[in-house]
């Protein structure tokens, strides 16, 4: 299981590893239980600096996406959504819809791509429940 | 039964150390550059043509240190024969080792100076899977590794007025290789956004052959360590015995280290083609580490290399 971190991304690096982890826990390819690598292992890998990846994993923590268990590391943790406002929620979907409608795309073809990325993740999660039923 | 005479001994351990030199040389070394493919020299990135153009110089210029190395080795064997001095015999081949290895450092040092490439690789992506070191080393087997060292010393310091204590100090200090495998475990490098799979396998799997060759080592020092205890225990009569029971184990130990080494070379061939080295290339984020070497495990080598170097040194100068 890989994230991938683009050095021409806006995002900061912690950032990156936030927004990769929510994702993969959104495919079910994180499930509940799972452990990810320690800080010290991913910023060794990455060659970045510790207090990057610890940012990146509290913020997790802090969403509640996972849970730090002495002598476990960060464990991916079953989630009870924190009560969020709607403007915090809708945010991101606006900006993206601004930047694709400033791209010259129509409403229509804006909704082909929202249902065919619904698609894929459901797809995706689908699979990943499947494998994870079996195992 | 009458034990193998030095002699012999010698003769054994010199042929090993020649057959096994001149297999590796001719089966893995020779074309140890074109491993990862057509696109790489020693794992570096090269442009494409480029071994129909410089390449052929660059190839020649390595065989040519290759041999150069192996017939230092040859040339040493037979003054030490012709001078009828064979008891320097394995002290040559160890010598071997000690000057092989840095020369080939060495040459990836400046092959890196010369080739390594300086663009990084803009996407990078990073395995979320735990590296514990208990995945990768059996407490259970380093248990039983340091027991056997410390009875060794134990039993050396009980009976061993009279022994010379530098052999089985220089045996103990070759056998210390934990710190050599933890960092292994520990050192990692990011992976290339293409084939990135591909890439994880290779790079965990050279991890794990080198940590299983580092145990081998370690086997074969201590196997080489009891021996010095062992003769002060073993009933005088039953001493033959010993000692073809030593060499048994120590031949078994070697052949299963350079099989060890062996099946490491064929897997960077066959999983290895067209794919970086674990850390040849540089990220965004990291330089790309000297042959794929962590920080920590070149202190750690280069602590153990040096005081194995020194201790030699010592044993022949003092």
């Amino acid at each position: 299981m890989f994230l991938t971190i683009q050095a021409s991304d806006k995002r900061p690096v912690y950032q990156q590893i936030v927004d990769g982890v929510k994702t993969l826990i959104v495919r079910g390819n994180l499930r509940d239980g799972m452990t990810l690598p320690s800080v010290r292992q991913v910023a060794g890998d990455l060659g970045i600096n510790l207090n990057t990846v610890a940012v990146a994993y509290r913020q997790l923590q802090e969403e509640g996406f996972v849970t730090v268990r002495h002598g476990a590391g960060a464990v991916i943790s079953s989630r009870t959504p924190r009560p969020v406002d709607e403007a915090e929620l809708y945010q991101p979907l606006r900006t993206a819809l601004t930047q694709l409608i400033l791209n010259g795309l129509t409403n229509r073809e804006i909704e082909e791509i929202v249902h065919e990325e619904l698609a894929l993740l459901q797809q995706t999660r689908s699979c990943n429940g499947e494998k994870g039923g079996a195992q | 039964m009458s034990a193998p005479t030095e002699f012999e001994v010698t003769i054994l351990v010199t042929t090993l150390v020649i057959l096994t030199s001149a297999y590796s040389l001719v089966r893995f070394s020779w074309n140890q550059p074109l491993r990862n493919g057509p696109g790489f020299f020693l794992g570096f990135e090269v442009p494409e043509g480029f071994y129909e153009g410089p390449g052929r110089a660059w190839l020649k210029g390595y065989r040519a240190t290759l041999v150069a190395l192996h017939l230092l080795l040859l040339v040493a064997l037979g003054v030490c024969f012709a001078l009828k001095r064979q008891d320097l015999a394995p002290l040559c081949c160890g010598g071997f080792a000690l000057v092989y290895v840095p020369a080939v450092l060495a040459l990836h040092l400046w092959t890196r100076h010369k080739l390594g490439t300086k663009s990084p690789i803009r996407a990078v992506a990073l395995s979320l899977e735990s590296r514990r070191l208990g995945d990768y080393i059996s407490w259970p087997m380093e248990a039983l590794y340091a027991a056997i060292i410390a009875s060794s010393w134990w039993v050396l310091l009980r009976h061993g007025a009279k022994v010379d204590w530098l052999p089985p100090l220089l045996m103990t200090w070759s056998a210390i290789v934990l710190p050599g495998k933890i960092a292994l475990v520990r050192s990692g490098a990011p992976l290339p956004a293409e084939r990135t799979e591909e890439h994880y396998r290779y790079q965990d799997a050279m991890r794990r052959n080198g940590i299983r060759g580092l145990n081998a080592w370690g086997w074969l020092m201590v196997v080489t360590l009891c021996i010095f205890p062992l003769r002060q225990i073993w009933p005088p009569v039953a001493l033959p015995w010993l000692v073809w029971i030593f060499l048994g184990v120590f031949t078994s130990v070697f052949a299963y280290m350079m099989i060890v080494i062996f099946r490491g070379q064929r897997l960077a061939t066959t999983m290895g083609r067209d794919l970086h080295p674990i850390g040849n290339f540089a990220t965004p984020y990291r330089r790309a580490p000297w042959m794929g070497m962590s920080r920590s495990y070149l202190v750690w080598f280069a602590i153990w290399f040096g005081g194995l170097l020194a201790l030699v040194l010592y044993s022949q100068f003092r």
